[in-house]
């Protein structure tokens, strides 16, 4: 029988060239709400999503709970001024903040723009409230706005839509186009058909979310990942390849979850009031944080890793204490984070009111380091303009980034930059039909190879490196033996071979995972101390460094091979006085 | 599998778990036949298809590696497993 990919290399797929002003990569909550940017500016503009539908594109397509906004409803705290005030101390003196201000001054406003396009920002719970808001742990006001989010990323997709998004839905931007250090567009092809799409514009906006599956998880499944694991950083590596910079990469970010199962679902177990217990029963997370399970998750992480560590595990969460009611709501709640979760503990016969479930930490992902405000990966400034120009960044791809929230301001600003941009650039010149080949040769190559490596088989060594030599626990010596295989590693990327063009989609992606991982290690190995609970941590260098790494650390390409650059950040890490954070 | 579909209850023609799959795995290729989960080992167990499923045909079924999970969690850290890793 004549394989799949013998049967591709006869045929040649179809390459449509579109013209546009700005190119978006990725549809969720951060491309959406750069496209609509776009639209005011009155550029043109394609987005493009490897989802099957825009409205459900992304990380949060299935629905959110949580806005977080400073909203000036009248109390003292509920000023950008004010959170401004703690901001230095809250990112520990790291973060480019100025950046950071400008996504606080973009709150108020970008709920304003929201409930015009639709969201509803009332609690079901609590309909008499215009904006019913809780205190997040750690920040210092009521910033949480709860909502019934079902429906946001809907709203936002079809009002990207309206606005006159051209939407490539399905289709995968496997690399931007550069010509003199400019975008010129992008490459994107359809997952399931092949289509070749070559779309030529003058700025891009990069919104391609978090970076996962860098690390190893329980499970050995690679899919099972605490955040999306579609999202494996590749907007990232295309920054990277077109010369802008990425930073705070060292900063990783896990969870504790039911062991076996990657979930969301820490923050309903802690705020229902579970205990974390060890195997000599002991309820031990205050070693690690005066609020116990209520601690910075990057603490709880670091209570974990250690007591598992010294010998001390397994870890439980026991719920066995809690009201019967509170186990009800508790439950009938978990639902939410992750709908399948209800399934796997029936599945798994656990009974929360009478017995502990032992938990695991989760895969290592690129995600903020457990910080709001601070995202890893492409370095944007206050304009969300990447290092270079005419590429843009919003969402949790960038440095600049606090979930949904930060990803719509953000996003939006990208947007509006990106036209503005656009709009001053030459028109991209169209390519001649032997560059159009050379895109489609380089793109489907993996479908051509006749003997190969798989993408599983490739991403399981770089996981294997990450959590062995760059993981929880980092030390100069591991590190660089780390970083030197990952380097070896990238010889082998042409050698991944794809059975259809779904496969080419992961391939492109395991390319960037190890990118990825490359950056993560080449960063870690610049910050000497230790930073942000389990966030960076250093056993050559364990204490926080304040007299000398108070600054954000950024990788570029420079021939082919990553390296490290950094500036000071100028920020004095102390609270501001008399003010308690806690 | 990951994902089981019950084709004496799955809806003819819908194509809900086909769209919303955010991992590209379900396809739906024929309206009359039941949707074909194609790419299991990529499934993130998110339960967005059995959620949106308009009919209840779809169950989501965790491996054994997961529900069972033997795994050294030391092994997770960068340390040697202590005890037997997982089956």
């Amino acid at each position: 029988m004549a394989s799949l990919a013998t049967n591709l290399e006869a045929q040649k797929e179809p390459i449509h060239v579109l013209e546009t002003d700005v190119v978006i990569v990725g549809g969720g909550v951060a491309g959406c709400l750069a496209a609509l940017g776009t639209t005011e500016v009155g550029a043109r503009v394609v987005i493009c999503d490897k989802c099957g539908l825009l409205e459900r594109a992304g990380s949060v397509g299935g629905g959110t709970d949580h806005f977080t906004a400073v909203l000036e409803e009248g109390p003292e705290w509920d000023t950008p001024e004010y959170l401004m005030s703690y901001m230095p101390a809250l990112l520990e003196g790291v973060a480019d903040i100025e950046a950071v201000e400008r996504l606080v001054q973009g709150l108020k406003p970008m709920v304003h723009l929201l409930e015009k396009l639709g969201v509803d920002f009332h609690d079901p719970e609590n309909p008499d409230i215009p904006y019913y808001r809780h205190r997040a742990f750690g920040m210092p006001g009521a910033y949480t706005i709860n909502f019934d989010g079902t429906n946001f990323k809907h709203i936002i997709g079809r009002s990207a839509r309206r606005a006159g998004a051209k939407v490539l839905e399905r289709t995968m931007v496997s690399d931007l186009l550069m010509v003199e250090g400019r975008p010129r567009g992008a490459v994107a092809f359809h997952i399931r058909t092949g289509d070749v799409y070559v779309i030529l514009g003058q700025a891009v906006v990069i919104a391609t979310g978090d970076a996962n599956r860098l690390g190893k998880n329980a499970s050995g499944h690679a899919f099972d990942s605490w955040h999306f694991p579609y999202n494996a950083g590749e907007g990232r590596a295309m920054a990277l390849r077109a010369g802008a910079r990425l930073a705070n990469m060292e900063f990783v970010d896990s969870t504790l979850s039911p062991k076996g199962y990657s979930t969301q679902g820490l923050n309903a177990f802690v705020g229902g009031g579970a205990h974390f217990i060890n195997a000599l029963g002991e309820r031990f997370m205050f070693k690690y944080h005066p609020d116990a399970e209520r601690g910075r998750r990057s603490d709880i992480i670091n209570g974990f890793i250690t007591e598992t560590r010294e010998g001390r595990g397994p870890i439980y969460c026991d719920c066995t204490h809690l009201p019967e009611d509170e186990i009800r709501r508790l439950v009938n709640t978990l639902g939410v984070d992750r709908p399948a979760l209800p399934d796997f503990f029936a599945q798994k016969k656990i009974d929360l009111t009478k017995e502990p479930f032992e938990v695991c930490v989760t895969e290592i992902a690129s995600v903020r380091g457990g910080q709001p405000f601070r995202g890893s990966g492409v370095h944007i400034d206050k304009d969300a303009c990447s290092s270079t120009p005419g590429i843009f960044a919003g969402g949790d791809c960038s440095t600049t980034s606090s979930g949904i929230a930060g990803a719509t301001v953000m996003g939006h600003i990208a947007g509006m930059n990106a036209a503005h941009f656009a709009l001053s650039q030459p028109k991209a010149k169209p390519l001649t039909s032997n560059e159009k080949d050379q895109i489609r040769e380089m793109l489907y190559r993996p479908l051509r190879l006749r003997e190969g490596i798989s993408f599983h088989a490739f991403e399981d060594q770089v996981r294997s490196i990450v959590t062995d030599y760059v993981g929880y626990r980092r030390e100069e010596i591991r590190m660089r033996e780390g970083l030197k295989m990952l380097r070896t590693l990238r010889s082998q990327e042409d050698r991944i071979k794809a059975e259809d063009y779904h496969g080419v989609m992961r391939v492109n992606e395991a390319r960037s995972i190890r990118i990825n991982a490359e950056a993560l290690a080449v960063s870690a190995i610049e910050r000497k101390e230790t930073r942000d609970g389990a966030a960076h941590l250093r056993l050559d260098y364990p204490k926080t460094d304040n007299e000398n790494e108070l600054r954000i650390i950024m990788v570029e390409q420079i021939g082919g091979e990553l390296r490290a650059i950094s500036r000071p950040t100028g920020l004095n890490p102390t609270p501001p006085p008399k003010k308690d954070i806690s | 599998m990951p994902i089981v579909i019950d084709p004496k209850i799955c809806r003819e023609g819908c194509t809900i778990c086909d769209y919303f799959c955010p991992g590209d795995i379900i396809y739906r290729i024929s309206p009359k036949e039941s949707p074909v989960v194609k790419y299991q080992d990529e499934c993130w167990y998110c339960g967005i298809c059995a959620d949106n499923c308009p009919v209840d045909a779809i169950t989501i079924v965790f491996p054994e590696n997961m529900v069972n999970c033997q795994t050294d969690v030391r092994t997770l850290m960068g340390l040697p497993a202590q005890n037997v890793s997982r089956s």
